[in-house]
């Protein structure tokens, strides 16, 4: 590990699911991904639905996001998010059900037109992260 | 030995009673424990939460967003009770639907129409007793709540708060004080209260200039949101421990209370054993002196 690592945590509702100190990170914003380094600006930044990406010397982690927020503040790194699964913990044939389970879903008036784009891309991102 | 035989049967009842209850008190014990450290593990994110929005209400003075706007148009009001699935949990359920009661009648008195949400077998039971309709209930919170339950909820209120069917909601549920203590609580979840001043006041970081992605308005529509979710989750995880604690308080009253039970029983069994043999021994001495 560099001299140049942060703190990097993952808090859920229910309890803090992870926190390292790490090298780089990789975070789905609301607007693309956003790559977050040693001595990043404040930042408050809403979460999209997708991929995180966690380097740690030549080690790596994906883990998947949904509905959340991230702080950055003096080098430490802080995502709350609703959902957050690491990549082992994502079953690939249950995402293609949910992927499957999406597309087929009627979409009526605005709500339903967002829950359907919602439910591809959790299960697009959950399969994305698998996939590799 | 009729009498002292009656007594050895009323002592050994106490003595299992005292079994059953003890046991109980001792899984209260085991899930309490469990259940405050679920508790506990919920704080951060609430922490964190309630600190970014602080952060950006102090970013900007004039943020608006219909979940801080006070609605009156629609004179309903909605009231959430969260009571328990299973009794044997000593005056847990009875004070909470007394503050109900209570609530509900303010609220009448004040021309509002209240509707009722009841977690919790207790609760629905008492209220189907009085003939009140149930706006909605639930009894899969148990000692494990989890988030992605308690968000529909959450979802459904806000939704309705936004779209101003309701003018207010509100939370009752069993408070923990510290381990030991709890008070039934009632808590505003809707409209969400600004922060006051005060509350800014003793903020750590004083003036760190944050970079907002999106801008804090369309941030603010996404965070309140959240914050009202975990407030409405962090409710029910401590209803979830006072519950424990009430039913541990109670368990070992039960247990005091029957081994009391029992030592009365096993004096008043000594007595009668004892005054059965003086008397049997009495018999036998009047005897042998009239013999002589």
């Amino acid at each position: 590990m560099s001299e140049k690592s942060f703190t990097c945590s993952v808090i859920t509702p229910e309890r803090q699911v992870y926190e390292s100190e790490v090298d780089s990170v990789v975070i789905p914003a609301h607007d693309g991904e956003m790559g977050i380094l040693f001595n990043h600006a404040p930042l408050i930044c809403k979460l999209g639905t997708g991929a995180m990406r966690v380097r740690k010397g030549n080690d790596q982690q994906a883990w998947f996001l949904d509905a959340g927020f991230v702080q950055v503040i003096e080098n430490r790194v802080i995502v709350l998010a609703q959902r957050a699964l690491r990549s082992d913990q994502i079953d690939r044939d249950q995402a293609e059900g949910m992927l499957a389970e999406a597309r087929a879903m009627k979409v009526t008036d605005e709500i339903s037109y967002r829950n359907k784009v919602h439910a591809q891309a959790v299960a697009r991102a959950q399969l994305r992260i698998t996939g590799k | 030995m009729a009498r002292a035989r009656a007594i050895v049967k009323r002592r050994r009842a106490a003595q299992n009673i005292s079994k059953i209850t003890r046991t109980m008190e001792l899984i209260a014990t085991a899930r309490f424990q469990a259940a405050f450290n679920r508790a506990t593990a919920t704080k951060p994110y609430a922490e964190k939460l309630t600190e970014l929005v602080e952060q950006l209400s102090r970013s900007r003075d004039d943020l608006e967003h219909p979940l801080l706007k006070i609605n009156t148009e629609s004179k309903r009001t909605v009231l959430l009770v969260i009571t328990s699935n299973h009794g044997l949990c000593g005056g847990y359920n009875t004070s909470l639907l007394e503050a109900a009661l209570e609530h509900i009648n303010q609220r009448e008195d004040a021309g509002e129409k209240v509707d009722l949400q009841v977690m919790g077998k207790k609760g629905i039971f008492y209220f189907k007793h009085l003939g009140r309709e149930l706006a909605g209930s639930d009894t899969r919170f148990e000692d494990k709540p989890q988030f992605a339950e308690v968000e529909p909820i959450a979802q459904l209120l806000i939704d309705s708060y936004q779209r101003k069917q309701i003018d207010s909601a509100y939370v009752i549920y069993m408070r923990l004080l510290s381990a030991g203590i709890q008070r039934v609580h009632t808590m505003q979840l809707l409209p969400i209260e600004r922060p006051t001043s005060e509350d800014r006041a003793g903020l750590r970081e004083p003036s760190l200039q944050y970079e907002f992605t999106p801008p804090p308005e369309e941030l603010l529509t996404e965070l309140l949101p959240a914050a009202v979710k975990i407030r409405l989750f962090q409710c029910f995880n401590e209803a979830a421990v006072s519950e424990q604690v009430a039913r541990m308080v109670a368990m070992k009253a039960a247990t005091d209370a029957a081994n009391d039970m029992i030592r009365l029983l096993s004096r008043q069994y000594n007595r009668a054993r004892q005054a059965q043999i003086t008397f049997e021994l009495l018999d036998i001495v009047s005897g042998a002196e009239a013999l002589q």
